[in-house]
């Protein structure tokens, strides 16, 4: 029943099975650790606000639906789950991203029991007019505190900058008009398209015992109604629709973040893509770079100045972000480079460097519980091995580094800025 | 039979490294390793302990930016960069805070265990010798750091001040403290101030490393699945070069309370609210009862706060408290509607006055007492953590393992919680709030 998957390269282990309902469950034992952490997934996140089930008509709901629904579903008539867990002990909590929604606990004890609230409270949703309308005061205040993030905004500029109908476009909470059209029923009907248990992934790290979870599992674990629900894509053109977002909010010096609007990958696709792509830009404008200390030195940029790649289902964002009196001069300067680097390429000693730096990074995830546990989850919802991101990491060469390089649409971004207000 | 005796003597051995080996190098020197075999990587942090003075801040704080940008024998960030990149991205990472009311700042180095390695290198005793050229080995000129260099990072280090007015939590706590704790450490910015940093020379900062070296407080934590046996090694040896002498003594102060509440309101272009709200125990001495109260108003998910501030009035999506057992001190902090400061604050106090009143019930100390044990044995989990839980007892005349602290938690009654409550008094009302409300 358990299908092994093994890292002959890390000495690591962990065991897949899908379960009866249609629920897929992966277990990462790690001997010897003090905690477990589980988390239920359901592939349900912002950018769904629209979607098909069984190739019905298209339904389109309110921006920030999964998140609230995240936030209702710790309710229940008896004991809300967050009582339930300060029983045992445990902590627990929820995060909605664009593309999936966890539950999780992480505990040292009472695993079992634990593992028996998780599954029991995300398959019990208890949502009334009351409850919604209650949560409605908190999720403001929380859509209002992330209004006061610069760091946010930036993103959230970029992306309306970048995108024009891509949901990423959306705030992942909503806005408090959206989310004053969510209702009881609403919620229902959402829950039973994307919480049905195709939809759903299990994955559990840590110091447990894997017969107890799997015994657990299926006892737990309530068959669901067949349903095949299908996001439906918003068409996308290639280009970025502004080349430049700017706001001001108080802050001690501009923020910016440049985004190169990308090809969308999936899939194993996505990791190799996500590791060539880094390993790109940490050669060409990386800390470990010329034109990077000749940024720095001249004062162009700061140590806040880093290269990333957000991603996720439908978006692939490569950005640079930072602080600079000068952003729209830093955006030339790292198109330029990339430009120069197509002639003149990083060596293959820079490359080698970088990859090393790279496998270290995600080797070093192992030692910590929950980013194994995390690192699960997102395989599972990518439909990827957990091993894959050492593994492609480890084999990464330098002619497949150089031809992602060469492809390189450096034009095709958008910057956005904050800029301090006047005081 | 025999088997058994061995799986027993196994996990036996297993739990006895878990234990914290401890010993002084030199004067004022201390080497604490912890070698668990559930790790995959080992991590080395040195941590200097100094005279927090006003005046000398910046000088010090632009210490982390100097001594991490290069060394003689890598002599710029790029050189740097390169073998962090050699070492699997093993690079030094620093931390400049106050603590035990003295300037805390460490400078620590993780590598992946030589096991993973693609092609067999031996990290520790590299990273080892890379941090010690970092902190030991700096580039100099004279009595002084490079101008060039200091020219640099003193622009990096105005920009880090100035970039705490963008993050308005970060802002609200920073400014917080300094209504909360005037003329303490802790009540001021480690960074100092913008025109500090800006008079920061290559000798003012040159002085502050030589000081550092010379009187700071030395802590090495080594945590990781190593023995350290080589680091050690190479830490006596190369530490031992340094002229020592009058080592800092470290000593944390209670904080005083205020004759009278302090109230102070800052107005910002924000759209929330930021409501922060010191309250003070001079006079307590139950380190458990004041966790675990910490605990029951504001610091889990079924505390008084969550329960009763933000699920029942919906007045904000945070609301929380943390406890300081050295400045005696709870600090509450929510975001909240600007229209709604008032009523929260009181919605705080009643919470405080139902426990002193009413008490807590068993309950609510049942599950405070297990959420603070779980946190306890999760240390485990972590170099960092460990690291962190040790480094935290250094001035307390035993420290405490997981499980010895967890004894003590589960002494603790209802009755000791309300009295540990009746102690504290509100110190300080610090409000960041919307212009508009002004």
């Amino acid at each position: 029943m358990l299908e092994e998957i093994i890292s002959e390269r890390l000495g690591e282990r962990y065991y897949k099975y899908t379960h009866s309902s249609g629920v897929t469950v992966l277990l990462y034992p790690m001997k010897g650790y003090s905690t477990v952490t589980a988390q239920f997934s359901v592939k349900f996140g912002s950018v769904d606000n629209c979607y098909r089930v069984d190739g019905g008509s298209p339904v389109h709901i309110p921006d920030g639906t999964a998140h609230y629904l995240e936030h209702k579903l710790f309710e229940s008539p008896e004991k809300e789950a967050f009582q339930r867990f300060a029983e045992t002990g445990a902590s627990c909590n929820a995060g909605t991203s664009y593309d999936s929604t966890r539950y999780y606990f992480s505990c040292s004890s009472n695993f079992e029991k634990n593992l028996e609230i998780l599954l029991d409270f995300v398959q019990s949703p208890y949502f009334t007019p009351e409850n919604v309308e209650k949560e409605r005061g908190i999720i403001t205040q929380e859509i209002t505190m992330y209004l006061d993030s610069p760091g946010w905004r930036v993103c959230m500029e970029l992306y309306k900058g970048m995108f024009k109908n891509n949901p990423v476009r959306n705030d992942i909470a909503g806005t408090p008009e959206s989310i004053a059209l969510i209702t009881d029923k609403l919620l229902y009907d959402v829950y039973d398209a994307f919480y049905n248990p195709s939809n759903m992934y299990l994955c559990i790290a840590g110091n447990f015992d894997l017969e107890s979870a799997v015994e657990v599992c299926e006892r737990c674990l309530r068959p669901g109604k067949a349903m095949n629900v299908l996001s439906v894509a918003a068409d996308e053109p290639p280009q970025v629709i502004a080349r430049r977002m700017e706001m001001s909010m108080p802050l001690g010096k501009t923020t910016f973040a440049v985004g190169f609007k990308s090809p969308v990958y999936s899939g194993r696709s996505m990791t190799e893509e996500y590791i060539y792509r880094t390993l790109m830009n940490d050669t060409a404008v990386g800390a470990s770079t010329e034109f990077y200390r000749r940024m720095r030195d001249s004062g162009l940029i700061n140590e806040t100045f880093e290269s990333s790649i957000m991603m996720g289902r439908g978006f692939f964002i490569p950005g640079i972000f930072g602080e600079s009196d000068e952003p729209d001069r830093v955006a030339e300067e790292v198109c330029r480079e990339f430009r120069r680097l197509r002639n003149c390429p990083p060596s293959k000693e820079a490359f080698l460097r970088a990859k090393k730096y790279l496998y270290g990074d995600n080797v070093r995830m192992y030692n910590n519980v929950e980013s194994v546990a995390q690192n699960l989850s997102d395989a599972a919802l990518t439909g990827t091995s957990a091993f894959d991101y050492a593994e492609l990491a480890a084999n990464a060469d330098y002619e497949g580094m150089l031809s992602r390089l060469a492809e390189f649409d450096e034009s095709n971004f958008c910057l956005s800025i904050i800029n301090p207000t006047e005081d | 039979m025999i088997c058994d005796i061995l799986i027993k003597y196994n996990d036996l051995y297993k739990e006895m490294l878990r234990i914290l080996d401890r010993k002084q190098l030199a004067d004022g020197i201390f080497f604490s390793k912890i070698t668990d075999g559930r790790y995959k990587t080992n991590r080395i942090s040195i941590t200097f302990y100094t005279d927090f003075k006003d005046e000398q801040r910046a000088d010090y704080a632009i210490l982390p930016y100097i001594l991490t940008d290069s060394c003689r024998k890598y002599p710029n960030l790029t050189r740097l960069t390169e073998k962090y990149s050699d070492l699997y991205g093993a690079s030094v990472s620093d931390n400049l805070g106050c603590s035990f009311d003295s300037r805390s700042m460490t400078f620590s180095i993780s590598c992946i265990d030589d096991r993973y390695t693609l092609e067999g290198e031996r990290l520790e005793q590299e990273c080892c010798e890379l941090l010690l050229d970092c902190l030991l080995d700096p580039k100099t000129e004279g009595d002084g750091f490079e101008k060039e260099t200091v020219d640099i990072m003193r622009q990096e280090l105005i920009d880090a001040i100035a970039s705490v007015k963008g993050d308005k939590r970060c802002y609200a706590a920073q400014q917080g403290a300094m209504a909360a704790f005037p003329g303490e450490p802790c009540g001021l910015p480690a960074n100092g101030t913008i025109e500090q940093a800006q008079a920061v020379t290559p000798q003012s900062a040159y002085t502050a490393w030589k000081e550092m070296l010379r009187h700071g407080r030395i802590e090495i934590f080594a945590a990781g699945c190593s023995d350290f046996s080589v680091s050690e090694r190479i830490l006596s040896e190369r530490l031992s070069g340094i002229s020592r002498g009058d080592v800092y003594p470290l000593s944390p102060k209670v904080s005083t309370l205020k004759p009278d509440v302090f109230r102070t309101v800052e107005n910002c272009q924000m759209q929330q609210a930021i409501l922060r709200m010191y309250f003070k125990a001079p006079k307590m001495t139950d380190r458990y009862a004041g966790a675990l109260l910490s605990l029951i108003l504001g610091g889990m998910s079924t505390s008084r706060f969550f329960t009763n501030i933000r699920e029942k009035q919906s007045l904000c999506y945070y609301c929380s408290s943390y406890s300081n057992r050295f400045k005696k001190t709870i600090t509450v902090y929510a975001g909240v509607d600007p229209a709604n400061l008032a009523k929260t604050e009181r919605a705080v106090m009643t919470e405080f006055m139902n426990i002193c009143m009413k008490g807590v019930t068993e309950e609510e100390l049942e599950h405070a007492k297990l959420d603070l044990t779980e946190n306890a044995r999760a240390v485990y989990d972590s170099a960092g953590a460990i690291s962190s839980w040790y480094s935290s007892q250094i001035t307390d005349p035993e420290m405490l393992t997981p499980e010895k602290f967890i004894e003590g938690v589960k002494q603790v009654t209802a009755q000791r919680v309300m009295e540990a409550c009746r102690l504290y008094s509100l110190d300080t009302v610090y409000t960041l709030s919307p212009e508009e409300v002004r």
